[in-house]
């Protein structure tokens, strides 16, 4: 293969694993904004706090591994605990009030991680099978990003498995198109709220673990990713996960390809796309409801 | 009568304090004061659209940002520009940006309306930080001549020094929530509070919601335009960082809440909550904005209609017992 063709794929597979941490994040946006009809603002900070969880337990351990189980998990708790005690005490005055919720849990977790973490980049090692180069027919790509990949679709199939072959998935995208009638029919949409809630945070927990190696553990990344896991669940349709799927690995390559071939404009490609398909389907690609 | 003279020796002695307030309390608390002020009007605007019209504008720093960015522009490359007509450049692209963005944005409300002008803010803020030869960037654009007051052949005033710039500052400001509040006041103001309450039944009516909505967000757009443009001429440097950025989205959100979004003033009196909890807190630790957003939750949480809603309710008790009436909740 010339030199070009193996740039032009590497890019590619950057951009895949890009998206698919894209779509890691903006999976749990779109699930708890379907189901709550909630716009998490403070998805993307539990993403970040997740990163310095593992940080901190990679620190302590030694255990890469260790900090990519618990880490995630510990977040999760902490999002059943906000849905529980903030988010779900102002349910019942609408939409409004709990968005203004998470923009104040957005805030504290910003500067609650400054305050604990400190404000400068933290590193996180990896494992020796995790990092070097993978060789495939001339090209040579870091292992690392294959591995981002793979623990995606681990955890994609997992969620398809729950989500289209379990009660409580059935129960979970019936809650998505409409909640008031699930809990009509006598489920306990209280707890499965809460249960969502939790889950969308771990998601975020997953790919904030996965991501601390990549990008490194600073008090910006929630700002980073943050909006561009926005622009996919609002481009691939509010409550949409194949949109978000489809858009989140659009947006990955179109970062990708950008920055190769315009770099100063990589940035507001995305918004363009963005304003574009809005302009035009206000409800995003694949969305059904505002 | 009696109201009628409580109220002019409340105006008179609040008119007192602000005359004589740069003089009492030197230098850093007229900046102070200047700041609150610009943040107080900042929010009432975007109260216009949250209070009055029931819309959540998550990104109203495009417009105030917008006002900021062209009255810097205009004084960087226009010369001999003189101090009104900059800030009503300021102004009049802040409406004209809101003109544009009311053609998608009047389609929407509720999340859709937060998500969409979110979305927009965000697209701002991207373009301000990549084209560098505008907008210079994350330095940003410093250094503009900052025009003095001209009355042709009365007056000139140094905007310069500070104590000047805060009366004329605080004059623009007045001039302009007055204008909002009449604007709140006139039939179209109560229009735009039919439609925060029912939306189909103002529809019904005949009237026209796109045109109302838009001419609102104009309105709303053309005054977060003003107060950016002041806010410009205030620091003499306008960069995205605390112009365009989120958080200059949310400061006026939080304003409007702690304040009570139910009540004309509310957003002004957040301004000051929020601003002298700041300075306070800034005193002990380094983390403001994580006192600010416990602060913030616990509004939402507990006082939903805002400290200004907290006096009222207090003050309903307070004057119907001493009427001899039970305060019974709802009424009768």
């Amino acid at each position: 293969m010339s030199p070009t063709t193996i740039l032009y794929i590497s890019q590619g597979i950057h951009g895949l694993a890009y998206g698919m941490l894209l779509f890691l994040l903006a999976s749990g946006l779109t699930m708890i904004f379907g189901m709550m009809g909630i716009l998490n603002i403070a998805h993307a900070s539990f993403f970040m706090l997740s990163a310095y969880f593992s940080y901190t337990i990679v620190r302590l351990t030694g255990n890469f591994w260790l900090g990519l189980l618990i880490a995630p998990v510990i977040t999760a708790m902490c999002g059943a605990l906000v849905e529980r005690f903030l988010l779900r005490k102002v349910h019942a005055r609408g939409h409004l009030a709990e968005l203004l919720i998470t923009v104040g849990i957005m805030m504290v977790i910003l500067e609650g991680v400054k305050a604990g973490w400190g404000t400068e980049s933290l590193v996180v090692k990896i494992p020796q099978s995790l990092s070097g180069l993978i060789h495939i027919g001339g090209l040579s790509y870091p292992v690392y990003r294959i591995f981002i990949i793979v623990l995606a679709l681990v955890v994609f199939g997992l969620m398809g498995v729950v989500l289209y072959k379990t009660r409580l998935g059935m129960a979970v995208r019936a809650a998505v198109s409409d909640p008031e009638m699930v809990n009509a029919l006598g489920i306990n949409t209280s707890l499965l709220f809460m249960g969502v809630f939790a889950f969308g945070t771990w998601l975020a927990g997953v790919a904030g673990a996965a991501a601390g190696p990549l990008l490194t553990v600073f008090p910006g990344m929630a700002d980073l990713l943050g909006m561009d896991a926005f622009v996919v669940v609002v481009v691939g349709g509010f409550g949409s996960l194949s949109g978000a799927f489809i858009v989140a690995l659009f947006l990955g390559e179109l970062n990708a390809y950008g920055i190769q071939f315009l770099p100063r404009l990589a940035p507001v490609l995305m918004f363009v796309f963005m304003a574009i398909v809005l302009s035009f389907k206000p409800k995003g690609l694949f969305g059904e409801r505002e | 009568m009696r109201r009628n003279l409580h109220l002019w020796i409340l105006s008179f002695s609040g008119l007192a304090v602000i005359v004589a307030y740069p003089h009492l309390f030197g230098i850093y608390y007229t900046n102070f004061f200047v700041k609150f002020a610009i943040f107080g009007m900042y929010a009432v605007s975007l109260n216009l659209l949250l209070g009055y019209m029931g819309v959540l504008s998550f990104g109203h720093a495009i417009f105030f940002g917008t006002g900021a960015y062209a009255t810097a522009l205009a004084l960087t490359h226009i010369s001999g520009l003189s101090l009104i007509p900059a800030l009503l450049i300021g102004g009049f692209s802040g409406g004209i940006l809101a003109l544009i963005l009311s053609l998608l944005l009047v389609r929407v409300s509720g999340t859709a309306f937060a998500m969409l002008t979110l979305a927009f803010g965000q697209l701002l803020f991207v373009f301000a930080l990549k084209f560098r030869n505008i907008t210079g960037g994350e330095d940003g654009i410093g250094g503009y001549p900052i025009p003095s007051l001209n009355i042709p052949g009365i007056v000139s005033i140094d905007m310069l020094e500070q104590t000047n710039f805060y009366y004329f500052a605080i004059t623009v400001i007045a001039v302009s929530i007055w204008m909002m509040w009449f604007y709140t006041r006139t039939p179209f103001g109560s229009l735009l509070v039919g439609i925060r309450d029912n939306e189909n039944r103002v529809d019904y009516m005949g009237f026209r919601l796109p045109h109302t909505k838009a001419v609102n967000l104009i309105v709303s757009g053309t005054f977060a335009g003003i107060s950016g443009g002041l806010y410009a001429l205030f620091q003499n440097l306008v960069s995205t960082v605390g112009i365009l950025d989120i958080h200059t989205s949310f400061y006026p959100i939080m304003m409007s809440y702690i304040g009570g979004i139910g009540n004309f003033f509310g957003p002004v009196l957040g301004s000051a909550i929020l601003h002298i909890l700041e300075d306070v807190t800034f005193r002990f630790t380094e983390r403001v904005d994580l006192v600010t957003g416990l602060v913030f939750i616990l509004v939402v949480l507990f006082a939903p209609q805002g400290i200004a809603g907290v006096f009222s309710n207090i003050r309903e008790r307070f004057v119907a017992r001493a009427a001899g009436q039970p305060a019974v909740e709802g009424g009768i």
